[in-house]
């Protein structure tokens, strides 16, 4: 097992540089980590429970600032950022929660409208899309259930769908399928590929499936001790 | 058909509740120390311009009619409400202490009292009174209160700057406490603030969000507070109307006037302010960890 080492040909959606994050209480959990993503790739990433996935990925999706390093983001510094700026970029991303973070008191709908809404469009202006996507996860008649009447992979799927909404240059997923049947499982996979191949949308999945992993061939990444590694176990690796 | 937008923020919990009923009684206790203290302050100032413009005047050997003569002429001057010569019956009780009830010999060579009220903010009359006497040759003097005055003024002045000490206390307790509770509230909407900051929203918009929903809350308490505060006033100077005598002069002269409006008005808004500040610090605070 080596230290993951990024090319850097291109210019790329996601380029980490000597990240390192430290929480007050825990200490460090990302150590000195160097991570390319290419614009339109498709990505997995796995690891150990504690490994530190959810905390790259925040980082990716800019919750919290790393404590060393550089983080680029579609070949902006976003250390170099204003705060309206970061907002307009994290626009541009697309994150699906582990632990889903819908609002309660939102129906299906409100919640999946929430990135249109906070950027100041309309109902008018996406009800028909916020519809037509919530019927495309398989939630057509739930379109007006407050988020506590829906079932687990009910609001997996509308968290999903919030993801999509906003047609993101960059998708971040914390365990997706963890919540689904493996039918919806393998539709809302499918329908990352296609986001993928048809659209361009660079796209990182965290993930314990291995048998996802395997079944799509795309790149890994493994993160070990809060450290990046290239892993090629599952033989997919760039 | 355009659906309708739910509020971005849950309606109302316990928690706020609990931030509008604190908010409340911060600002009924505010709004009440603030009425009685201006109460307390137009008491004293009456209280005090009674003092200063109480006047006797003693005059011996003469009679009555030049008596009441000079309290006539007295009376016609425009800075006095009132001057009038003692009647017997009042002089005897004047001196009831020294002679007892009906004890005051008869023949006693008992000088006439003139009792003046003057308004001495326009101007003491004491020298226009003794110009009077000079006038009617009468052997007379003008004893004023100005050396009482000035210790009661003083106590006045004391009494004035603890009321103002006790509203600008309670004052800056209720804007602290009002903060602090705003801050508590909206530390348990932190999962909000998060989703919808991860969803692209600006910091000002969020910020926003809670601030609106923060100034609205206080300002309808506040308003609460304001209405309980004058419903108590309400009932004071009704309790006070019916106040006689030297009760009557002791209560605080409770009123409702024009800054009375104002300070009613004023308190639920102030409140509102603070909440209002509390949410954006709290909000702007807890995004400054994120990116």
């Amino acid at each position: 097992m080596s230290r993951y080492r990024p090319d850097l040909s291109d210019e790329p959606a996601v380029r980490l540089d000597g990240v390192s994050l430290t929480y007050e209480r825990t200490g460090e959990v990302l150590s000195e980590i160097d991570l390319v993503l290419r614009q339109g790739s498709f990505t997995f990433l796995t690891g150990p429970s504690g490994a530190g996935k959810s905390s790259l990925l925040k980082l990716m999706y800019l919750a919290p600032a790393p404590t060393r390093g550089g983080i680029r983001l579609f070949g902006r510094q976003t250390f170099e950022l204003k705060r309206k700026q970061l907002a307009a970029l994290r626009r541009r991303i697309g994150v699906v929660f582990q632990e889903f973070r819908l609002l309660d008191h939102l129906t299906a709908f409100e919640n999946v409208a929430l990135p249109l809404r906070v950027s100041g469009q309309k109902p008018d202006a996406y009800q028909n899309e916020v519809i037509d996507l919530l019927r495309w996860v398989g939630l057509g008649e739930r379109v007006d259930a407050l988020t506590p009447s829906l079932s687990g992979g009910e609001q997996q799927r509308v968290a999903i769908a919030r993801a999509l909404i906003n047609k993101p240059d960059l998708l971040i997923a914390d365990e997706p399928t963890g919540n689904v049947d493996p039918e919806m499982g393998q539709k809302i996979m499918r329908l990352f590929a296609e986001l993928n191949k048809r659209v361009g949308t660079t796209i990182l999945i965290a993930t314990h499936d291995l048998d996802l992993i395997r079944e799509f061939e795309a790149p890994v990444l493994r993160l070990s001790n809060g450290m990046l590694v290239r892993d090629v176990e599952y033989g997919a690796a760039e | 058909m355009s659906r309708r937008e739910t509020p971005l923020l849950p309606v109302s919990d316990a928690r706020e509740a609990a931030l509008f009923f604190v908010v409340g009684a911060l600002c009924f206790l505010a709004a009440l120390a603030a009425l009685t203290t201006r109460g307390t302050y137009k008491a004293a100032e009456a209280w005090g311009a009674q003092i200063e413009g109480d006047l006797t005047v003693i005059m011996r050997d003469t009679d009555r009619r030049t008596a009441e003569e000079a309290a006539s002429r007295v009376s016609n001057f425009a800075n006095v409400f009132e001057a009038r010569i003692l009647n017997d019956s009042e002089v005897e009780t004047l001196l009831e202490p020294s002679f007892g009830p009906g004890g005051m010999p008869q023949g006693l060579p008992v000088p006439f009292l003139m009792v003046v009220q003057a308004d001495t903010a326009v101007g003491d009359p004491s020298q226009a009174i003794e110009g009077v006497l000079d006038d009617l040759q009468i052997d007379g003097s003008v004893a004023g209160n100005a050396g009482y005055a000035e210790n009661v003024r003083g106590g006045l002045n004391t009494l004035r700057l603890m009321a103002l000490s006790i509203v600008a206390l309670l004052s800056a307790t209720a804007v602290a406490v009002i903060a602090f509770a705003t801050h508590a509230a909206l530390l348990a909407r932190r999962d909000i603030v998060d989703v919808l900051h991860l969803s692209g929203a600006e910091d000002r918009y969020i910020a926003g969000l809670f601030e609106r929903r923060f100034w609205i809350l206080a300002l309808q308490a506040g308003m609460g507070g304001a209405i309980a505060a004058l419903m108590v006033t309400a009932l004071i100077v009704f309790s006070g109307s019916s106040a006689e005598g030297v009760e009557a002069q002791l209560l605080p002269q409770l009123s409702l006037d024009f800054w009375d409006i104002v300070i009613l008005l004023v308190t639920p808004v102030m409140a509102g302010l603070a909440a209002r500040m509390a949410a954006r610090l709290t909000v702007l605070a807890s995004l400054k960890d994120t990116l």
